[in-house]
């Protein structure tokens, strides 16, 4: 139980930094006047995120203090599922990037090309919102093999 | 996979929270096992039969699948 704890306040505190890392973003763009509404999408991400996380902190808190497990069986299925899922999903999505490049570079960026850190960056963000949508998803599911 | 959870559970007055907190598991699992989406492992199959004096045989009704 205090294990469980512990990761509880180690995920709180990594929400927490997550947080203060979109609202100095945030604050720096907007006071140097480079928030726009490409900036506001890139920033609503990982609040959306934030807000989710405090969510499921306060709900698994609750559960530790009513003596159930931060994980079991079940929940340690669905978080491997949904991962092997969304490694298999970034990979159509990184050839989605490649073959649409001069559109998401204009769309995005308003550049022809991506550079090495859009294109990483672009791949990890759409690996994290996929796990995102299918850990709810196979939470949702219940049948899981 | 059919299963007796509830009628056991009803037989000894247990709530899916309770019998969740005695087995070590998450309520969740618990909803989802009792409404037969979820296929428990033998191991965790063995303690919820165990918390319900029971065995894994009186509990979950195997199917065959032909």
């Amino acid at each position: 139980m205090e294990k469980d704890k512990k990761k509880l306040v180690l995920i709180a505190i990594m929400t927490v930094i997550l947080f203060l890392g979109v609202l100095v973003g945030a604050f720096m763009d907007f006071s140097s006047n480079m928030l726009d509404t490409k900036g506001i999408i890139f920033y609503l991400i990982p609040l959306i995120l934030v807000v989710f996380m405090a969510f499921f902190i306060i709900r698994r808190y609750r559960d530790i203090k009513g003596g159930m497990p931060l994980e079991d069986e079940r929940s340690r299925q669905v978080i491997t599922k949904a991962a092997a899922t969304s490694f298999y999903a970034t990979l159509y999505w990184l050839l989605a990037i490649s073959m649409f490049e001069p559109f998401f570079a204009k769309i995005l960026f308003g550049t022809k090309t991506l550079d090495a850190g859009q294109t990483v960056g672009g791949a990890i963000t759409g690996m994290a919102i996929f796990l995102f949508i299918f850990w709810i998803y196979y939470d949702e599911k219940g049948k899981l093999i | 996979m059919k299963n007796r959870i509830k009628e056991f559970r009803a037989r000894y007055d247990l709530t899916q929270e309770d019998l969740a907190k005695k087995v070590g598991v998450r309520r969740e699992t618990i909803v989802f096992l009792e409404s037969g989406k979820y296929n428990p492992s033998l191991n965790l199959a063995h303690e919820v039969a165990k918390v319900l004096k029971t065995t894994v045989d009186g509990l979950f009704i195997f199917e065959d699948k032909k």
